[in-house]
């Protein structure tokens, strides 16, 4: 059946859910979100759900920053309980090069109001009982970074646009998107045909695949990250800890597990998503190394997914010439959920008012065509 | 009040499974999720089976939500019913004995 719909999302990851609820919340009426398989079977179900506003270059701190003002205020905003708990994000330091690096950044974070500060040695074994400083020189922590439960940002999002009159179709794969003339695009799902003025193409590593129906080219390649998860232990790990060098993080759930993951140059680019026994051998000695009493913990669980990544690591949003109405969203390259509170509001902001707060200029994807990029240095993994 | 524990690792009882189905968290992969159910220690061993045994008998239309929609392809015609996506490993492995079978000895 043929039917129409003011804006057309497609992917029901947390950029499609959260943009959905915005624009409902800005008056949008008869919104339609097309999710091929169930809410979250994409990158965002599959992820560490960490958010920090460490970063190296102002534009990421920024939007960062104003994705924590949002989570605070979610669990409440959403009536879901998002399970949003700051403890912190510590960042080890273990070269002369990387300390360069955050004594130079973390001057910059607090001048944008992010409290993040160096420790010494002494002060990160204070604050985590039980971890082996060995080869650690020093760290940075920003006690207001923190993690979720993704699936409880997803459901929380689903529910609340639902109840503005949002409609998420499961089990609903966009098979074509082209545009029929008078300023409108056909979107097509084995269900039902879509006529719309807007589509919003936020389908994470597939992302690409739907702009290119319409002859958009994005530079973005997907990359398998494994993740791996422990027996539920005790609480002993209030901050997430990472390493840019070594590319690992780890964080203790609310239930008690101990996730995390570890990134690997030699991988390929490509949309597998197995699990590896070589991730897990390269995992366990990664955890065991920073805590060496885990080497009695037990792994129950690992699993992949797909980090989307653009030439600079940085997201792509907003608009694209010669497209009107066409919008999209991705190349979020590992740190698209910490980023989509904020990327939801501006991209609603840009959708009904044709402007954003905060100046998105530098994220479009005309960017890549226009010379230099600049590539953050706190990417992890 | 009777209690019937479904999932003893995560804590889940049977009314929690029917309340998550109606709230239209029922399809596997997000019933696991929403409820904990298959996640815990034994990995699913105990309480899989019986929540898909559960989830095949319900057959109302209202039954069949999920969050946000229509999910009868999830997890409306029985026949479609089954188990959510079975990860690694297969047995709850401690990291000593992962490493010492890499040939990593402390
Ligand atoms: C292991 C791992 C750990 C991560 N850790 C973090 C972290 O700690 N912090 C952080 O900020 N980020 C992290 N990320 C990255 C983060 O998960 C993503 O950037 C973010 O979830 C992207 O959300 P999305 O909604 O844009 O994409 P997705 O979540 O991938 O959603 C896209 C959706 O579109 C659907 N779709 C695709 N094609 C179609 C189609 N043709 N029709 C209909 N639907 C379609 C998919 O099924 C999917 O559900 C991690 C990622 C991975 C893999």
């Amino acid at each position: 059946m043929t039917k129409t719909a003011e804006i057309v999302v497609i992917g029901g990851g947390v950029s499609g859910l959260s943009c959905a609820y915005n624009l409902a919340k800005r008056g949008v009426n008869d919104i339609v979100v097309l999710e091929k398989g169930y809410i979250g079977m994409g990158a965002t179900g599959r992820c560490g759900a960490g958010v920090r506003q460490q970063w190296g270059m102002e534009e990421n701190i920024i939007l960062a920053r104003e994705s924590v003002k949002i989570f605070e205020r979610l669990s409440g905003e959403l009536g879901f309980n998002t399970f949003f708990r700051q403890g912190g994000y510590l960042l080890l330091v273990f070269d002369e090069r990387e300390f360069e690096l955050v004594s130079k950044t973390v001057p910059i974070q607090n001048r944008l109001g992010v409290p993040t500060r160096l420790l010494d040695t002494k002060e990160v074994a204070d604050l985590v009982p039980g971890i082996n400083t060995d080869g650690v020189l020093a760290a940075a922590y920003c006690p207001t970074d923190g993690f979720c439960y993704p699936y409880a940002v997803l459901w929380g999002y689903a529910e609340a646009a639902r109840r503005l009159g949002v409609q998420i179709r499961v089990c609903t794969e966009v098979t074509s998107v082209s545009p029929v003339g008078s300023g409108r695009y056909e979107v097509v799902t084995p269900r039902d045909t879509y006529h719309t003025p807007i589509v919003l193409n936020v389908a994470g590593a597939r992302t690409k695949d739907i702009a290119a129906m319409l002859g958009i080219e994005i530079p973005t390649e997907p990359f398998r990250h494994e993740i791996a998860v422990t027996e539920p232990l005790k609480p002993f790990l209030d901050p997430m800890v990472i390493s840019l060098k070594k590319g690992f993080y780890f964080l203790q759930s609310v239930r008690g597990e101990v996730v995390g993951g570890i990134g690997d140059e030699n991988e390929p680019s490509s949309f597998n998503t197995k699990s590896s026994p070589d991730f897990l051998f390269r995992y366990a000695a990664a955890l065991r190394e920073i805590f060496p009493a885990l080497g009695k913990a037990r792994i129950i669980r690992q699993w992949a997914g797909l980090y989307d990544v653009s030439p600079d690591a940085r997201p792509i949003l907003g608009t694209v010439d010669g497209h009107p109405g066409y919008y999209h969203a991705c190349g979020f390259s590992g740190h698209g959920f910490m980023l989509s509170p904020i990327v939801a509001r501006l991209l609603s902001e840009l959708i009904t008012a044709g402007s954003t707060s905060i100046p998105i200029g530098g994220l479009e994807l005309s960017r890549f065509s226009e010379g230099s990029i600049t590539k953050d240095p706190y990417v992890v993994g | 009040m009777t209690k019937t524990v479904l999932c003893h690792c995560e804590d889940v009882e049977i009314d929690e499974l029917y309340s998550a189905v109606k709230q239209g968290y029922g399809d596997i992969e997000t019933l696991k999720r929403y409820t904990g159910i298959g996640t815990g220690k034994c990995q699913g061993k105990c309480c899989l089976v019986q929540t898909l045994r559960i989830l095949a008998s319900l057959d109302t239309p209202a039954e069949r939500k999920t969050a946000g929609g229509d999910a009868s392809e999830l997890m409306g015609d029985p026949r479609k019913i089954r188990l959510p996506t079975i990860r690694p490993p297969l047995l709850p492995m401690r990291i000593d004995d992962i490493l010492e079978e890499n040939g990593e000895r402390r």
